[in-house]
């Protein structure tokens, strides 16, 4: 189960399982939606075995572009089941270097389907961190846990605004 | 995506106060006037004021005087402002699910249009 140190995303999707694992895992179809307008995913790579690569390059307004990047190491895939990666490891399970940004800190994340009945999938996605330091620098960069802590973001928000002033 | 405006930094500055927040819901109910406000609190006049004269700095209210008494009222606006600021914070990693589901949806549609 998730701890303090977690993030848990829950859903129930409405296709079958064989095509949500498709449009999960394959590049071509991930392109599609991984980023947010006008933000534009022009490179995907994710080679669905332990070891293989994850990689993405975001391209968007005023010449962002995250390059290259670090690439993440796929852990364990279960067809249809189960996609485990982390952004600590690069191809090969080689260790990666901390960067910038979403490669600030180490993450792993565990995304699981399961067949809902009726052509529908229980998606499950948890992301780990070392501590919860790494978790809440992950949570403001948008990751759904509740409004629990997103008032808390914003106490810390106006309390760190009241300090400036 | 921040939005680090001065006006978003003034409301939330405005909002970390318990004083001021009591105070917001109370308006959220609908105009009041100053000692109406100032009622559940039990603080001095003069405090009461400061409050309300940092809730107008923020946007989050304005005021209006009419013969002795002094109308509060909310600003929708400023308060929408900060409500977005807090919901693109909450929603990016749902929004990419959202994207993800809109996806499933289009390419279960074209399967059908083809089969």
């Amino acid at each position: 189960m998730a701890d303090g140190n977690d993030l848990v995303l829950e859903r129930t999707l409405d296709a079958p399982v064989e095509l949500v694992w498709e449009a999960y895992t394959d590049p071509e179809h991930m392109k599609r939606w991984f980023a947010p307008q006008p933000y534009e995913i022009t490179e995907m790579e994710l080679d669905l075995r332990p070891g293989g690569i994850f990689r993405m390059r975001m391209v968007g307004p005023d010449g962002f572009d995250t390059g290259h990047g670090a690439p993440g190491c796929v852990l364990e895939v279960i067809e249809g089941q189960k996609l485990v990666w982390t952004s600590a490891l690069g191809p090969g399970f080689r260790p990666n270097n901390m960067g910038v940004g979403c490669e600030a800190f180490p993450f792993t994340a565990v995304v699981t389907f399961s067949d809902a009945g009726d052509g529908k999938t229980a998606y499950k996605a948890v992301a780990l961190h070392k501590d919860e330091a790494d978790r809440n620098t992950h949570a403001n960069m948008g990751f759904q846990d509740g409004w629990g802590t997103v008032a808390r973001q914003l106490e810390e928000y106006a309390r760190n605004l009241s300090v400036r002033a | 995506m921040l939005n680090d405006s001065p006006n978003l930094n003034r409301a939330f500055q405005a909002l970390a106060d318990p004083v001021r927040r009591g105070m917001l819901a109370r308006l959220s109910r609908g105009p009041a006037s100053v000692s109406q406000l100032a009622e559940p609190f039990s603080i001095s006049l003069p405090a009461v004021l400061q409050h309300l004269k940092a809730l107008e700095e923020s946007g989050l209210v304005r005021s209006e005087k009419k013969g002795r008494v002094r109308t509060v009222r909310l600003e929708p606006e400023t308060l929408s402002a900060a409500e977005s600021w807090i919901a693109e914070r909450r929603s990016e990693w749902e929004a990419q699910l959202d994207r993800f589901e809109n996806y499933l949806q289009s390419l279960k549609n074209s399967g059908e249009k083809n089969g």
